[in-house]
């Protein structure tokens, strides 16, 4: 039977589980059938989730692809399990596609603006990455 | 591959370490090798490369794509 200390191993899992009720108890249930099937839970070894990666970039510089055609490149202070994420230093560049309507071009034109300190809603975000290296 | 019971599960058990495709809904395709995903499908893959019309850039290391996409 786990103890609900075993259950919270992981800053991430411990902190999420106090949240709602319903997250809480999926949360358990997805934890208790990787329990039932056997896998051994050691303390850093678990299967890390996506969000246990997000944490090593933690206030290094990264990517960030949004809806609505906008990228944010930033330095990563704090984000949780919905994507919400504190920036600092960020400049975003927003996308826009102008169509002549005789010749029918496409112009992609970009806007930048630079942020000191920016909060960000995490149902905008769709990928968070390193900062690219042109290759 | 015989299906069984909780098959979803096992399945994204399955093809963690795998060269997948991830396309969303907004029509972008992500190519690299499966990293790991959680409940929300939330997904991280290594070795990212993102298709809109043609190959417009590429990620290196690790790419995270919130599940709700």
């Amino acid at each position: 039977m786990m103890t609900y200390g075993e259950q919270a191993e992981g800053d991430v899992r411990t902190w999420r589980m106090e949240k709602s009720g319903k997250r809480e108890r999926r949360e358990r249930e997805w934890y208790s059938y990787l329990h039932r099937q056997g896998c051994q839970q050691p303390t850093t070894n678990t299967v890390e989730e996506p969000l246990d990666l997000i944490r090593l970039s933690l206030d290094e510089r990264i990517y960030v692809k949004m809806r609505n055609d906008r990228e944010l490149r930033g330095r990563l202070h704090a984000y949780d399990q919905h994507l919400n994420m504190i920036l600092g230093d960020v400049e975003e560049t927003v996308t826009t596609v102008e169509i002549d309507e005789e010749t029918y071009e496409e112009l992609y034109k970009s806007t930048k603006r630079n942020i000191p300190m920016l909060f960000v809603r995490g149902d905008g975000v769709v990928l968070v990455a390193p900062p690219l290296r042109v290759g | 591959m015989s299906l069984r019971k909780q098959t979803p599960s096992d399945f994204l058990k399955q093809i963690i370490g795998r060269p997948v495709v991830v396309k969303l809904n907004s029509g972008v395709d992500y190519r690299g090798v499966l990293a790991c995903l959680d409940g929300y499908m939330n997904i991280a893959i290594e070795q990212t490369e993102e298709y809109v019309n043609g190959q417009l850039k590429n990620k290196y290391g690790d790419a995270f794509l919130r599940g709700n996409n």
